[in-house]
This record gives structure tokens, sequence and C-alpha cells, in this order.
């Protein structure tokens, strides 16, 4: 199994982080569609570590479950981490504010999607993409 | 066969009458397709690339920069379509909504409900209707062990449901007090203890509280910055106001209410009202009070029910039928 | 249904001119902008009310609670200009017993 990561310090690295999950998704098969959706989520949660934790990673790999291949992106941070996951998983909070999807955006873009913060400790965000 | 499975063909289709001749009915088959996209919750997204596909096949010798330059198209919309399923969610979370103010305002008119005493003496006719789905407008009658009748009208600043929320309190409030604490300068001054400690600084209430004795017919009342109801002379055939002097409940704890007095004859009628009787806006101007009594007088011959319909009935024709407060309107008229 | 508001601080006091109308869609707005000037200790708050052509019991509550943040904070509150129809609302509240109100604007600048 490969996986690869991609650091998020500057605007420049979500580019960086882009060019991997676009690459991996077309290895897969994935159609342009879904590739669009894929680093559409992506360029969200690099964004959110950029501009709210500061730095953190980017993880992408490639998943096998029975006959289902797809990918999976992992978002790691030590950031202040969210003290409201409900909140922030709410509609109606980002997009209007003209900020960019948010979370619930990426959680439609992709098929699963899971959320852990601690105070003071960071967040991660994992999310997956079946191939169809 | 859904949609989905045949758009790239019907698309297709569209797409080569269109190039082939330029008539208006592909431009209405695009309409109806696109009606039927969003019926199917096709994405933007997912249309352009349905786009590139049915050109690709149609024209193959497309120059690449064209087929290049909707891979950009593509990119760009994925913001409108995040924005279009959010549009959906929330549409469904505003049906939830909707459907709970539904609940929430029947439950306050159970909650709230009072039964208007009978006496063989006093005619009583009582209206409230709320200008929105939740009413800030609260009327309550008491009929006490002794005979006597307690009457309380109130407004409370501030509309919807934090008005309702709040009213609530005082509903509570007023069916935990006594039975001999029937004085209306007492029941202000409870409330107001009540109400000054619970209650968000800038919300506040205005109250009239009124107590009726059937064996001297006298009637005794306090008011909290209510506004002043009417009483009908019927021997003069004049309108008085109801003049009392009293703080809005929650503003000052230590607020007390005097109380005034009134000999009830028969015939004579005391009209409570809250404010949107009075502030109720016209195409002219304010309601003016000779106006107000110049209905009131002209059906004060009816039954007291019949009173309170009839004028809220005119009232609502001079607004052209669009409230724009709580509207409640209490008759007591002395009929023997 | 608009409001206009009118913001001039000065050493001892600040003045807030006050035109349109007050009602539940322009009530918060005061409340937002004027609130801030009852916090600090011992402000006196003048609220210049001849410009209002309406004012519902929404925009009374605003007024009652930069009374309270005012008392609160040691400082004063001051109603001028108040059209027959306002001062009766104040009058029919108690509010007019309270607070000091006065029906003529205050000449000078």
């Amino acid at each position: 199994m490969m996986d690869s990561s991609v650091k998020i310090i500057n605007e420049w690295d979500i580019v960086a982080a882009r060019q991997l999950g676009r690459n991996v998704a077309k290895e897969l098969g994935f159609g342009i569609v879904d590739q669009a959706r894929i680093t559409t989520a992506i360029s969200e949660l690099a964004r959110n570590i950029y501009l709210y934790a500061g730095q953190g990673e980017i993880i992408i790999e490639k998943v096998e479950n029975g006959a289902k291949k797809g990918m999976t992106i992992i978002s790691r941070d030590a950031g202040p981490g969210i003290s409201d996951l409900r909140k922030v998983m709410e509609d109606g909070f980002s997009t209007s504010g003209g900020l960019g999807a948010g979370l619930p955006g990426v959680k439609r873009l992709m098929d699963e999607f899971s959320i852990e913060s601690t105070l003071g400790e960071g967040t991660l965000i994992q999310s997956v993409k079946w191939l169809r | 066969m859904n949609f989905r499975d045949t758009m790239l063909d019907n698309y297709k289709e569209i797409l080569k009458t269109y190039i082939s001749d330029q008539t208006e009915q592909a431009l209405y088959l695009s309409e109806k397709f696109s009606r039927k996209l969003l019926e199917c919750k096709v994405s933007p997204e997912e249309m352009i690339s349905l786009h590139k596909t049915s050109i690709m096949e149609l024209e193959p010798d497309l120059p690449e920069s064209l087929l290049l330059s909707l891979d950009i198209l593509l990119e760009v919309m994925m913001a409108y379509g995040l924005a279009y399923r959010e549009h959906q969610s929330l549409r469904t979370i505003q049906r939830e909504l909707i459907n709970e103010i539904e609940v929430a305002a029947s439950m306050q008119q159970t909650l709230l409900g009072t039964q208007i005493p009978h006496l063989s003496s006093l005619d009583i006719g009582a209206i409230s209707v709320p200008a929105k789905q939740m009413s800030g407008d609260y009327y309550h009658f008491v009929s006490h062990e002794n005979g006597a009748i307690s009457v309380a009208i109130a407004d409370i600043i501030g509309k919807g449901i934090p008005a309702a929320l709040c009213m609530s309190m005082i509903k509570y409030s007023m069916d935990s007090m006594p039975d001999d604490s029937q004085a209306p300068g007492d029941v202000l001054e409870r409330l107001n203890r009540v109400v000054e400690q619970n209650v968000d600084p800038t919300m506040f209430i205005t109250m009239f509280s009124g107590l009726y004795h059937p064996e001297n017919h006298t009637f005794h009342y306090s008011s909290a910055g209510h506004e002043p109801g009417f009483f009908y002379n019927s021997e003069k055939g004049i309108f008085e106001e109801l003049k009392a002097k009293g703080l809005l409940l929650g503003v000052d704890k230590k607020a007390k209410y005097n109380e005034y007095e009134r000999k009830v004859e028969v015939g004579d009628v005391i009209l409570l009202m809250s404010d949107g009787v009075t502030e109720c806006r016209t195409e002219d101007g304010f309601l003016e009070v000779d106006t107000l009594i110049g209905y009131i007088e002209k059906y004060i011959q009816l039954g007291a029910q019949d009173i309170a319909d009839k004028v809220y009935k005119e009232l609502e024709y001079l607004q052209d039928f669009q409230l724009r407060d709580d509207f409640t309107l209490i008759i007591l008229k002395r009929i023997a | 249904m608009n409001i206009s508001i009118d913001v001039r601080e000065q050493e001892l006091q600040t003045t807030i001119t006050l035109a349109g109308e007050i009602d539940a869609y322009t009530a918060p707005k005061l409340r937002e902008t004027a609130f801030p000037y009852t916090e600090k200790q011992y402000a006196n708050v003048v609220i210049d009310l001849s410009g209002v052509s309406y004012m519902d019991s929404t925009g009374l509550g605003v007024f009652v609670g930069l009374f309270k943040s005012l008392n609160a904070n040691e400082g004063t509150l001051k109603l001028v200009g108040l059209s027959d129809r306002l001062k009766r609302l104040f009058d029919i509240t108690g509010l007019a017993d309270i607070m000091n109100i006065n029906s003529v604007a205050e000449g000078g600048v």
C-alpha cells in the first residue's frame, strides 16, 4: 500500500496537495468529475490547516476493501482544535461567508467522513472516496 | 429507464440538432432538459462533464484548447455545485423549522387558553389575533371563590418566539398566585418581581390588571405601563380613558402600583386593549383615538363578544388586512 | 423602514441623533450602535429624537436597556426632542417618571 503526504505551511502547499491527490485519483481511474470533487475536498482541508492551524499535513492513501477500491484523504494538524464540532458541521456557516465549502462541503464531496478534534491538541479528519 | 441513464443520449441529440440548424426548438428542449437536471439533482460539474463527453463524441476534430477550457469551467463550477447542495439541505432544515413553529404556536394556544367566566350581571367578550404565528399578547381571567373576577391583559415587548416563551412564565406565575391576593396592585407587584429577576434586561412587559366585584359592581384596576383602556359611561353616553399610572414590569424591582376604582352601572362598558389596537397604522398615518372610539361607539349596543369581533373587523379592514402588531381587545359590559 | 444614527462624542457627553423609524427592524441596529457608549463609567448620553417619526414598543425596549446599562455604570441618560406621540408612549409606560425626558431639543452645538 502506497501513501504519501504534503506538509501544509503556506498557501502554495495547497496546490501541491491538490496535485498529489489528482495524480492518485487519475491513477486509480476516477473520472474527471470525481477528480474535481476530490481535489476540491483536498483544497478545503488544506486551506483549513493553513488558515486555522498554521501547519499540518495532508496524507493521501489508496485503499481497498474487498472488491472496492478508493482513496483516503487524511488531514492532520496540531492546531488549536475545534471547540464546537456540531457548529462547524452545520450548513450555511461557511459558504455564505465566502470562505469556501467548509467541512460540510467536504463531507458531501466524499463518500465517508470522520473528524476528531481535541482543544489544544489538534484535529484529525479522514475521508474516503470509493471508485464506482 | 431513468433520466440519468438516458441523459447523455438526450443531451447529444439536443446538441446535434442545434449544431446542424440553430432552431428555437432545440433551445426549448435544453430548457426542459435543465429543469430535469435540477429535478434529478444533477450537479453543475456533472453537467459540464456530460457536455464535454457529448461534444467529443459529436465533433472529434475539436481543437484541444477548447476541450481544455472545459476542465477549467468544470473546476470553476465546483463551488456552485456545493452551494446548490447546501441550498438543498438548508431547504429541508427550513421546512422542519416551519413545522416546529406551527407545533409551538398551537401549543401556545393550548397553554395560554383561558376560560371566559360567566356572570349573570356581566357580559364578557374577548378577541386576540397574533400578527405572526406566535402572539406576544396575553389575556387571562380568573374566577375567585368569593365571586369576583380578575382580568389581566399583557403585551410582551418583543414578538414571536422569545415573547411567547416569556409569556409562558407570566402565565405560570399568575396560575401559582394564591387566591387571596386578588388586588390588582398586588398582582402587578408580584409579577414585577418575577419578571425583573428572570427576564433579559431589554425585554419587558406591559400589563393591565383588573378586578370586578359583582356584589357592589366596582371595578378596581392597576396598570404597569399598559395602554389605558376605555370606560363607556352609558348614562352620559361618553367614553373616558381608564387612566392609571405605573411602570412597565421588569424595569425596577421596587416599583409600586397604585390602584384605581370605578363604579360600574348597568349598560356601562369597560374596554381593555393591547397597543396593537392603538398603534394600528393605516395609510394616512396612525389610528386616532377618536376614530377608534367612533368604531366602538357604533357597536356599543351589541353583546360584548360582538363588539370585540366587529371592532376587530373594522380595524383589520382599515389596515388592509395586514396586522403589524398582535391585537387583543377585551370587553366587559354590565347587563344587570 | 429606515433609521439614521449619528453619534457625536464630546468630552463630557455623547450625543446620539436619531432620525427615521424605530421598530422591530431598526431597533437592533440602534441597540448595537448605542450600547457601547452606555458601558463606560460615568457616561452621559443624550439622545435626540426630534427626527423620529415612529417608534414601537421594541424601540422602547432599547431605551430601557440603555437606561439600565447607564444606571449600572453610574452614567446618565437624557432623551430630548420627543414628539407628542413619543412623549405619550413614555408617559403611559411610566418611563417618563424614572427617565430624564425633555420634549424640546437642546440648542447649541
